[in-house]
């Protein structure tokens, strides 16, 4: 009888172990398909359920028809050319204190034509506020600064950079380029023919918690502040290195001109 | 690095930084001189010279720098007695009336030069006078990378 017993516990061992194994099997076969982007939980459907407002978030939103799948959407430069007038300009996607929306535009197309003039003030399609538009037109290579100047909008900013068409990757105009300037990568993009839809990208990427305010990310904690702190500091100029983060005098921390206690200058231990 | 070149002002934006280099159509004869406009925040379009309708724009964490050009005439008169820009400015150097409009909490600095033979006016806010040590490691890195060629020639 005891001996029964033991063979019994023994063959159940052996099938846990035996289901185990499967289990791991079958996992690692989920995972292989994934990658293919033919498995369970497709990435190519996971796509679509982010452009829908549904989803993880690891990249930006999309509107208009499908990009490819291998350009890099995350990463943000700074637009560097020449105004229509010929003023040498470089324009900081991540500067200041709203989200900056690229407006990849040409001066003789069809549907850009209509996005142009709903640029203008008074148009009556308005953009959130507080969002920074920048209108990017290839260099003057491709573009006349002429044709450029005559169609846009008084007080936009142009600029002409065959570069910042190349950075983007951007397939066609009009394409448009959603920046969350807080955390300096992109945060929608694609191709629209209407400026309504670019409209309800922002406010999308708004309620996807793109505009989070200062406050909010007040909350963050553990390695996600840190790397808030890091990104803050990168945005200010400084660097990993930088004096400021190895104060050698009370001056060098209180701002002001005299530090707290102190009558003459003071050495912090370093 | 951005960098932006013309009219013979050669600038390597550190990051955070855009900024603008220009001259102003002439008008009834004048003549016009380069212009170049250097913030961490938006710049407006249609800035004055000397940074009016971006100042206002500015937070307490952003810095502007302005550096324009004078006519030749001005090199050897005593306001441009000082030979070369400055390329790294102290927190004494700043003081809130040195503002040309003065708005609460922020800071100035102006300095008159020649560089390359060429006169000019270099003119510094800082967002806020109390955040000036903090400040001023981001607009020197600026200046450090600032260069103006010789008259008639393009900066390298």
């Amino acid at each position: 009888m005891l001996a029964l017993v033991v063979v019994d516990t023994v063959c159940v061992l052996l099938l846990a172990v035996l289901v185990a194994g499967l289990l791991r099997s079958h996992a690692d076969i989920l995972r292989a398909l994934h990658s293919l982007g033919a498995g369970v939980g497709d990435p190519a459907e996971r796509e679509r359920q982010r452009d829908h407002g549904t989803g993880d978030r690891s990249g930006p939103l999309r509107i208009g028809p499908a990009l490819a799948p291998n350009r890099n959407a995350t990463a943000v430069y700074d637009v560097v050319g020449v105004s229509p007038d010929g003023d040498a300009l470089s324009v900081s996607a991540t500067a200041g204190p709203g989200n900056t929306l690229l407006v990849f535009l040409s001066s003789g197309c069809t549907t850009c034509a209509g996005i142009w003039r709903s640029l203008a003030p008074g148009s009556g399609q308005a953009l959130p506020a507080g969002l920074r538009v920048v209108v990017v037109t290839k260099g003057s290579e491709h573009e006349s600064p002429d044709e450029v100047r005559r169609v846009a909008p008084p007080g936009t900013t142009v600029v002409m950079s065959s570069q910042a068409w190349s950075d983007y990757e951007v397939p066609g105009s009009p394409f448009f380029v959603l920046v969350d300037t807080a955390e300096g990568r992109r945060s929608g993009e694609g191709v629209a023919n209407h400026l309504s839809q670019v409209v309800q990208l922002v406010e999308r990427a708004r309620a996807d918690g793109g505009d989070r305010t200062e406050r909010d990310r007040a909350h963050l904690d553990g390695k996600e502040r840190e790397a808030h702190n890091d990104r803050l500091l990168r945005r200010a100029g400084v660097l990993p290195g930088d004096p400021s983060l190895y104060p050698t005098r009370l001056e060098d921390v209180f701002a002001g001109d005299a530090a707290p206690g102190a009558h003459g200058p003071a050495t912090l231990p370093r | 690095m951005a960098v932006l070149r013309a009219h013979g002002i050669d600038a390597r934006l550190p990051a955070g930084f855009e900024g603008r280099i220009f001259r102003r159509a002439a008008a009834h004869g004048s003549v016009s001189r380069p212009v170049a406009h250097f913030a961490t925040f938006p710049l407006p379009a249609g800035v004055g010279d000397f940074g009016n309708g971006a100042v206002t724009a500015m937070g307490p964490d952003d810095v502007l720098v302005v550096l324009f050009e004078y006519g030749p005439e001005s090199v050897g008169t005593a306001l441009f007695a000082r030979q070369g820009m400055p390329t790294s400015l102290e927190p004494g150097h700043f003081s809130p009336i040195t503002l040309r409009r003065g708005l609460g909490g922020q800071s100035g600095t102006q300095w008159f030069f020649v560089e390359q033979g060429r006169p000019f006016t270099l003119y510094a806010v800082l967002g806020s006078h109390a955040k000036r040590f903090a400040l001023l490691p981001r607009l020197n890195s600026l200046l450090g990378n600032l260069v103006v060629a010789p008259v008639g020639e393009p900066a390298s």
